[in-house]
C-alpha cells in the first residue's frame, strides 16, 4: 500500500518521547473502546447486546492493526487480517470519506458468514490515515437453517455471501444493497438494527479519531504508531525468549464433521526458538464437505490466543504482536479450508485447536496450561413462526461448560473457554421475546473430570416449546471426545444432546437441524472440564466440600477420589479414606 | 435556643472522618481518627467524642447525624456475613454459580469466577412457575416450602433471599413463601426480590436480593449498636445513613434496605461537589476526587449526580472501560456513577519490559508510602514526582507534620525510572505526572464524551488530598473553563453527608411497546410508588410540604436491551405526556450514542420513582471580603517545574488560610493549606469567592 512521501514516521532523527508514546497509545485504544460501548448499547440482537459477540479496531493505512477494543478473544486477529485484504481487493484509491465496505466472505479471510465486518477509511487533511472497522456476529444471515448455523457441504448453502462491497457511499447507505441483504435473512429487525449500530459506532469513532489527529498532528501520530508496533514486537520477542525453547506436539479429535461420523483429527507441532513461534498443522485431516472447517483467520486466531495466555498479559495486542508468529497449515485441510468449503463450524475448530496447543505445551509449561476445557463454542439456535405475532423469529445462544483444572486451582464451573467469552441471555428476557420456555439451567453434578484439582462442572439447559414447532439447530461437539485430564487427572463427562417427547428420551446430533414437536423439550448437557493431577491426591477437605455442596456425590467421592465420607455427620472417615486411596494408587501404578 | 449543629461521620478504609457544622454560621470543624475495621462502631464513637470535645459541643446540640459507611460492602467482600440461604424456582438453583457464564479476564488461564455469596447447599428449589406475563403456570408447592423451612432451621440460617422466575411481575408466590417461612421462624430475615428490586433479568435481581439478605443482619446490628451507644451518651439527634445514590434514610429504614447502602461512603464526594457548584449557580459539573490510592470521577447534570444501575460490588477496578466485567456481584439498585482508576498520590511508577514508563495501578499506600516519606518505600510514586517538580513543599506536608525528602525521591526516580529510559530525573518526574494525568483524562472522557456529554459545558470541583494538584492540567486537556477548589479539600467529601435530602427509591418493571402503553397501569404504578414513598417519609417525620417526587422511565427502542432513564412528567399520565417522553428519549439517545431513530418504535421498561424529603440545607460559611492585593497572603516563592515553560519557574506560594474573598492572582502559583496543595498553571487566573473556594479559569 502506498505511503505518503513526506511521512515523518521514517524520520531517523526523531527521538521517542516515552510519555507522548503512552498518551497517544491510550488515546487510540480509547477511540475503539468508545465505539465498543456505543455498539453494545444501541444494538438490537442478543448476540451483540448480551453475548457481546463483536469487536472494534483501528488499522493504519498500511493495513496494520494498531488498536482494538476486545469483547471476544476470537476477534484477536480477524480485523487485522481482513482489512488489508479487503482494502487491497477493493482498491484504497476507490475509497472516499464517508464510505464503508461490508464483507463476510470466509473465503476472503473473514470468519464465518454470521460475522459481518464493516470497514471505513479515515482521512485527515485529505490524506488516508487508516481504517476503522468492526465485526459483529449476526443472529441470522440466511441459508438453510434458522440462526445460520446448519450443517451443509458448501458455504453457498450457509447464507448470504457479502464480498467486499460498498454499503455506505459518501455517508449514504446503498438502499439497494441494504434491501438485498435484509431480503436474504430471517431476523430482519435484529440484523438491520445491528448493522445500523455498526455504522453509527464507526461514525462515532471517525469523529473521535479526528480529534486525536487534530490534537497531536498526523506526523506525530504516524511516528508513534510505528513506535508502538516496534515496541510491541520487541516485547513479544522478549517474552518469547523467556519461554522454553524446543518443539512441542499434540493431537486431538473432534467427534465428527457434521455430515459423516468420521472423527476430525487435528495435529499441531509448535517450534519456539526464542525469537519466533512457528505453528505447523501438517498431519491434520483434509477438509470435509461439512461445516467443521476453519479458514486461516480462525486458525491463526487460536495460535495467537494461546501464545497471548502464555506471556505477560501486559503486552499490547496489535500488528507488532502478530509479527513473530508464523502459522503453516496444509491448504485444503480442516484448518485451512479451500473454496467453497463450508465454514460455519470454523470457530468450533478454532477453539479445539486451542485445546490441542495447550496440550502440546503442557509438559514444558505445566504451570501455564489448564487441563481440557469445554473446548467448543456450543451453538444452540432455533426459529420459526412466533404464534403470538405471526412473525418469523430467530434465536441463538452459546452454552458454557467446565474449565480444566490448573496447577494450583480447580477449573471453574460453567464458563466460556479460550477464544469465546459470550454471556448468557437472561431467561426472563428470552421468554418475553421468544416463544420458548427455559425449564432448567443448572450445573451437572458429577460431570467434572476428577483430579488433584478437578475440572469444572458442565451445565444443562432445557428448552420447552409449548405452542409451536420450531426448527432447532445445534452446532457443537464433545459428545464423544470429552475434555482430557492432565498429569493423571480424569476426563470430564462428555456432552449430551437430547430430545424428550412425551417422556421418550432420544439422542440428537451435536450438529444437526430438525423440527421439534409441539410440547417437546430439547435438553443440552455440556461437558465437564478435565482434572489436573491424580484424583487420589485431591485434598480430602476439598472433596468433602464438593460433597456438601452437592457438586460431587458421596459415591463418586469414594469411588474416584478415594475419600470416604460419613454422610450422616458430613465428615471424612480417615482410616477408610487411606485404605481406599492406597487401593486407587496401586491400581494406577501396579508394583 | 442554643446553637444547633449537624454531624457527619464517614468511615473510610484508613481514617474515620467527622465533620461538625454549625447550622447558624456554617462554620465547620473536622476530626480524623484511625478506622477500626474489626469493630467499625468504635472508630465511629471515637470520632464523635473527639469532635464534640474539641468543638465543646454538647451531644444534645446535634440535630442531625448523617453516617456514610462501607460496613455493608466490606462484610460482603470479606465473607463475614451471617448464614444466608436462597430460594428459587425449580430448575434454577445454580443461578448464582453460573452467573453470566463468563470469565472476568480474557487471557488468564488462572482466572476465578467470584465465589457465590450463598453456597450451593443453601440454594433451594421449589416447584412453581409463572410465565413471561406473570400468569401462574404451576402453583406453589407449599409442602416443599415447609420442608425448606425445616432445613433452614437445622442449618442455622438467619437470612433468606427469595427470587422466583418472573417474580418481578407477580409477587404471589414469593410472598406466600415469605409467609410460610415466617410461620416457622419469627426471627428469620426475609428478602423478596419482588420487594427489594422488582425488575426483570433474573440473575441481576437475584444477586441484588441476595446482597440485601446477606448484609441486612450485619447492617441492622451495626446501626442498632451505634444508635444505642449514641443515645446512651445523650445524643437526641435524628440518625440518618447515606445511600449509594446520594440521599439519606433513617437508620430504621436503612436497616431494612441495605441493598441501597452498599456504596454509602463514596457517594458523599459527588454530593458535596454538586452542592458547592450549585451554590455558585452551576448545575453541570465534574467531581474529581484524588486521594492516596485512586482517583474518582463523578458527573453532575442538571443539579443531579448521575447514577447508574450497572454496578458490581467488589469488582476489580477496570480502568478505561465503563463496563462492569463479571468480577464482582452485580447489584441493580441505583449507585452514584463513579469512574475509578488506580491513580493516587501513592501510585507507583515503573518501567515495563519494553522500556516504557508506566504509572499504577500498584500503590505504595500509606505504609511504606512514597520514597519521600522515608518509611522504607523504595518505589517512586506520584507524590515523589510532585515533590521533585517543586509542587509540594518538603517542609509543609500535612501542614508540616511530616518532613519529606526531595533527594531520596529524586534518587529513587533516577534509579528506578529515569536511568533505564536515559532521561534525567526531572523530565522523568514530569513524565510520571503527565502519564497519571493522561490516565485521569481518559477517565474523564469515559465519564463525559463516552456518555455524550461535552466537557466544555462543565465546571470541575476538585478535592481529595491530591486532587487540586492535578486538576489544573486535566481542565486544560479537557477544555473545562472553570475549576473550583473548596477549602480543606482533603476532608471536603465528608461535608457531602450534611447537604443532602431524604431519599427513597422505587422501581417497577412493566414492559409496554409503543402504541400499547396502558395509561391506567402507568398511573397505578406511579400512584402506588408515590403512596409508598409518602408513607415512609411521613413515618420519618416529614410533612407534605417537604415531600416531592421525581419520576423517570427507563426506555429503549423495541428490540434493544439497554435502557436509558428519561424524566417523566408529574401528574396524570396522558397520551401527550407519553409523546413528550418519547421525544426526550430520542434526544437522550442521540446525546448518548450520537444517533437517534425517531421513526423506530420505543418501549417502556422500568418505571422509577425517587421520593425526596427536603432537609433544610446548611449555608456555607462566608469569609471576610478583602479589597487589598493577594500578595498579603503570599508566604514566599519557590522553583516549580512547568512543562509548558520547559523547566523550573520562580513561583509565588500562597497561604490559603490568609486568602480572603475577592483576592485575585495569576498563575503560575502554588496555594498551600494543611491537607492539600493547589497548583495553578501559568497564565491561569485565580479568584477567591466568599465561600473561600478558589475559582481558577484559563487565560482570555
Amino acid at each position: 500500500m502506498p505511503t505518503s512521501p513526506n511521512d515523518a514516521s521514517n524520520d531517523p532523527g526523531r527521538s521517542v518521547d516515552p510519555i507522548l508514546f503512552e498518551v497517544i497509545r491510550n488515546a487510540l485504544v480509547e477511540v475503539t473502546e468508545e465505539m465498543s460501548v456505543s455498539l453494545q448499547r444501541t444494538a438490537f440482537s442478543t448476540n451483540v447486546k448480551t453475548r457481546l459477540d463483536y469487536s472494534c479496531a483501528f488499522v493504519d493505512a498500511e493495513g496494520r492493526m494498531v488498536a482494538q477494543a476486545f469483547c471476544q478473544p476470537a476477534h484477536l486477529v480477524t480485523i487485522g487480517r481482513l482489512v488489508p485484504r479487503a482494502v487491497n481487493e477493493f482498491g484504497a484509491a476507490n475509497l472516499e470519506p464517508g464510505d464503508m465496505l461490508i464483507v463476510n466472505d470466509p473465503h476472503r479471510q473473514a470468519s464465518h458468514l454470521n460475522d459481518i465486518f464493516l470497514i471505513a477509511p479515515f482521512f485527515h487533511g485529505g490524506e488516508l490515515v487508516g481504517y476503522l472497522s468492526n465485526i459483529c456476529h449476526h443472529v441470522d444471515v440466511g441459508g438453510g437453517a434458522p440462526a445460520s448455523i446448519g450443517a451443509f457441504r458448501e458455504t453457498y448453502q450457509e447464507g448470504i455471501i457479502l464480498p467486499v462491497v460498498k454499503i455506505v457511499a459518501r455517508g449514504a447507505i446503498d438502499t439497494g444493497l441494504w434491501k438485498m441483504i435484509l431480503a436474504n435473512v430471517r431476523a430482519k429487525k435484529e440484523v438491520a438494527g445491528d448493522l445500523r449500530a455498526q455504522i453509527s459506532a464507526i461514525n462515532l469513532g471517525l469523529r473521535r479519531l479526528a480529534a486525536v489527529l487534530d490534537r497531536y498532528g498526523l506526523d506525530t501520530v504516524r511516528f508513534y504508531i510505528q513506535e508502538l508496533l516496534d515496541y510491541t514486537e520487541k516485547r513479544t520477542r522478549a517474552e518469547l525468549a523467556k519461554l522454553p525453547h524446543g518443539t512441542f506436539e499434540a493431537e486431538g479429535w473432534m467427534d465428527d464433521d457434521g455430515m459423516s461420523d468420521q472423527p476430525v483429527h487435528l495435529k499441531a507441532r509448535i517450534t519456539l526458538d526464542g525469537r519466533r513461534a512457528l505453528f505447523d498443522f501438517e498431519g491434520t485431516d483434509p477438509q470435509r464437505w461439512a461445516p467443521m472447517n476453519s479458514n486461516m483467520t480462525q486458525t491463526f486466531t487460536a495460535c495467537v490466543y494461546v501464545l497471548k495466555c502464555l506471556i505477560d498479559p501486559d503486552v499490547p495486542i496489535n500488528e507488532g504482536f502478530y509479527q513473530p508468529i508464523e502459522v503453516s497449515a496444509p491448504e485444503g485441510s480442516v484448518v485451512n479450508a479451500r473454496h467453497p468449503g463450508a465454514i460455519v463450524g470454523g470457530w468450533e475448530v478454532s477453539v479445539r485447536v486451542c485445546e490441542v496447543l495447550f496440550k502440546a505445551f503442557s509438559q514444558a509449561m505445566p504451570d501455564k496450561v489448564p487441563a481440557g476445557t469445554k473446548g467448543m463454542i456450543c451453538h444452540v439456535g432455533f426459529g420459526g413462526e412466533d404464534p403470538r405475532t405471526g412473525d418469523y423469529y430467530t434465536f441463538l445462544e452459546t452454552l458454557a461448560g467446565g474449565y480444566g483444572g490448573r496447577i494450583r486451582s480447580d477449573g471453574p464451573d460453567a464458563v466460556q473457554t479460550h477464544i469465546q467469552n459470550t454471556q448468557n441471555a437472561p431467561i426472563e428476557e428470552t421468554e418475553l421475546n421468544y416463544p420458548v420456555r427455559v425449564v432448567r439451567y443448572s450445573l451437572i453434578p458429577d460431570s467434572e473430570g476428577p483430579g488433584r484439582f478437578r475440572g469444572g462442572l458442565g451445565l444443562c439447559r432445557e428448552y420447552l416449546f409449548p405452542d409451536h414447532e420450531p426448527i432447532f439447530t445445534t452446532l457443537a461437539d464433545r459428545a464423544r471426545f470429552a475434555p482430557w485430564g492432565l498429569f493423571n487427572g480424569g476426563d470430564g463427562r462428555p456432552a449430551r444432546y437430547l430430545s424428550i417427547t412425551d417422556g421418550a428420551v432420544e439422542s440428537i446430533s451435536s450438529k444437526g437441524t430438525a423440527p421439534v414437536a409441539n410440547g417437546a423439550l430439547v435438553r443440552v448437557e455440556t461437558c465437564g472440564g478435565g482434572g489436573y493431577g491424580p484424583a487420589w491426591e485431591r485434598d480430602p477437605e476439598r472433596v468433602l466440600n464438593d460433597v456438601i455442596e452437592e457438586k460431587v456425590s458421596a459415591e463418586r467421592a469414594c469411588e474416584v477420589y478415594g475419600v470416604v465420607i460419613d454422610t450422616s455427620g458430613g465428615s471424612i472417615d480417615i482410616a477408610a479414606t487411606n485404605e481406599r486411596r492406597h487401593a486407587l494408587r496401586t491400581e494406577a501404578n501396579p508394583p | 435556643m442554643s446553637e444547633r449543629f449537624r454531624l457527619g461521620v464517614d468511615i473510610g478504609g484508613t481514617f474515620t472522618d467527622a465533620v461538625l457544622l454549625s447550622e447558624a454560621t456554617g462554620a465547620t470543624r473536622i476530626a480524623k481518627v484511625p478506622s477500626t475495621p474489626s469493630d467499625p462502631s468504635r472508630g465511629f464513637l471515637d470520632a464523635v467524642e473527639r469532635i464534640l470535645a474539641e468543638g465543646n459541643v454538647a451531644p444534645d446540640a446535634i440535630s442531625y447525624l448523617v453516617h456514610g459507611t462501607t460496613v455493608a460492602t466490606n462484610s460482603l467482600i470479606e465473607g463475614k456475613t451471617p448464614r444466608t440461604a436462597f430460594i428459587t424456582t425449580e430448575g434454577f438453583r445454580d443461578m448464582l454459580e453460573i452467573g453470566r457464564q463468563v470469565r472476568p479476564t480474557l487471557y488468564d488461564v488462572h482466572f476465578e469466577k467470584p465465589r457465590p455469596l450463598v453456597p450451593r447447599n443453601l440454594c433451594f428449589e421449589v416447584k412453581e412457575r409463572l410465565d413471561a406475563s406473570g400468569e401462574v403456570l404451576e402453583s406453589l408447592d407449599e409442602n416443599r416450602v415447609h420442608e425448606i423451612a425445616r432445613i433452614l432451621a437445622e442449618q442455622d440460617v438467619v437470612s433468606v433471599a427469595v427470587c422466583l422466575l418472573h417474580g418481578y411481575l407477580n409477587p404471589i408466590h414469593e410472598r406466600r413463601i415469605g409467609e410460610l417461612l415466617r410461620t416457622h421462624h419469627q426471627e428469620l430475615v426475609i428478602s423478596l426480590s419482588s420487594e427489594v428490586c422488582p425488575e426483570f433479568r433474573e440473575y441481576f435481581r437475584a444477586s441484588t436480593t441476595i446482597i440485601n439478605a446477606c448484609v441486612r443482619p450485619v447492617l441492622a446490628r451495626y446501626l442498632d449498636d451505634i444508635e444505642s451507644r449514641l443515645r446512651g451518651r445523650g445524643m437526641t439527634a435524628e440518625l440518618l445513613i447515606m445511600q449509594s445514590s446520594g440521599g439519606v434514610l433513617t437508620f430504621e429504614t436503612g436497616a431494612e434496605k441495605p441493598a441501597y447502602m452498599v456504596e454509602s461512603g463514596p457517594a458523599a464526594g459527588v454530593i458535596v461537589a454538586n452542592y458547592i457548584a450549585g451554590e455558585l449557580g452551576y448545575t453541570n459539573a465534574i467531581s474529581f476526587d484524588m486521594g492516596g490510592t485512586t482517583a474518582k470521577v463523578g458527573l453532575i447534570l442538571d443539579g443531579q449526580p448521575k447514577v447508574t444501575k450497572e454496578y458490581e460490588v467488589g469488582a476489580q477496578a477496570n480502568p478505561g472501560v465503563g463496563q462492569a466485567r463479571a468480577s464482582g456481584y452485580p447489584i441493580r439498585t441505583p449507585v452514584i456513577d463513579l469512574v475509578e482508576i488506580g491513580a493516587g498520590g501513592g501510585s507507583i511508577a515503573w518501567v515495563d519490559s519494553g522500556g516504557i514508563l508506566r504509572v499504577g495501578p500498584q500503590s505504595a499506600g500509606a505504609d511504606p508510602g512514597p520514597i519521600c516519606y522515608g518509611q522504607g518505600g523504595e518505589e517512586p510514586a506520584i507524590t515523589d514526582a510532585n515533590l521533585v517538580l517543586g509542587r509540594l513543599d518538603p517542609a509543609y506536608f500535612l501542614g508540616g507534620e511530616m518532613g519529606l525528602s526531595v533527594d531520596a525521591a529524586r534518587d529513587g526516580i533516577a534509579r528506578r525510572c529515569a536511568e533505564p529510559m536515559k532521561l534525567d530525573a526531572v523530565a522523568c518526574a514530569n513524565g510520571i505526572v503527565e502519564i497519571a494525568n493522561a490516565a485521569m483524562t481518559n477517565a474523564l472522557r469515559v465519564m463525559t464524551v463516552q456518555r455524550g456529554i461535552d466537557p466544555r459545558d462543565l465546571v470541575m470541583v476538585a478535592f481529595g488530598g491530591a486532587g487540586p494538584l492535578h486538576a489544573g492540567r486535566l481542565c486544560e486537556e479537557m477544555n473545562i473553563g472553570l475549576l473550583m477548589v473548596p477549602p480543606s479539600p482533603g476532608t471536603a467529601s465528608a461535608l457531602g453527608l450534611l447537604v443532602t435530602d431524604l431519599k427513597h427509591e422505587f422501581s417497577r418493571t412493566r414492559i409496554m411497546g409503543e402504541g400499547e402503553e396502558d395509561l391506567d397501569e402507568i398511573n397505578r404504578v406511579f400512584a402506588s410508588m408515590e403512596a409508598e414513598g409518602r408513607a415512609v417519609l411521613q413515618r420519618e417525620g416529614l410533612g407534605d410540604e417537604s415531600i416531592r417526587f421525581v419520576r423517570q422511565v427507563e426506555m429503549r427502542y423495541a428490540g434493544q436491551s439497554h435502557e436509558l432513564a428519561v424524566d417523566f412528567t408529574a401528574g396524570e399520565a396522558t397520551a401527550d405526556t407519553l409523546a413528550s417522553l418519547r421525544e426526550r428519549f430520542h434526544t437522550e439517545h442521540d446525546r448518548s450514542y450520537g444517533h437517534g431513530y425517531p421513526d423506530e418504535p420505543t418501549e417502556l421498561v422500568n418505571f422509577r420513582l425517587s421520593a425526596l424529603g427536603n432537609i433544610r440545607k446548611p449555608k456555607l460559611r462566608e469569609i471576610a471580603v478583602h479589597s487589598g492585593p493577594a500578595s498579603a497572603a503570599q508566604k514566599g516563592t519557590r522553583q516549580v517545574y512547568f512543562d509548558a515553560a520547559g523547566g523550573f519557574v520562580e513561583t509565588p506560594v500562597y497561604d490559603r488560610s490568609r486568602l480572603r474573598a475577592g483576592h485575585r492572582f495569576d498563575g503560575p502559583a502554588i496555594v498551600e493549606e494543611m491537607d492539600s496543595t493547589t497548583l495553578v498553571l501559568p497564565d491561569y487566573m485565580v479568584e477567591v469567592d466568599r465561600y473561600a473556594n478558589l475559582l481558577i479559569s484559563p487565560p482570555g
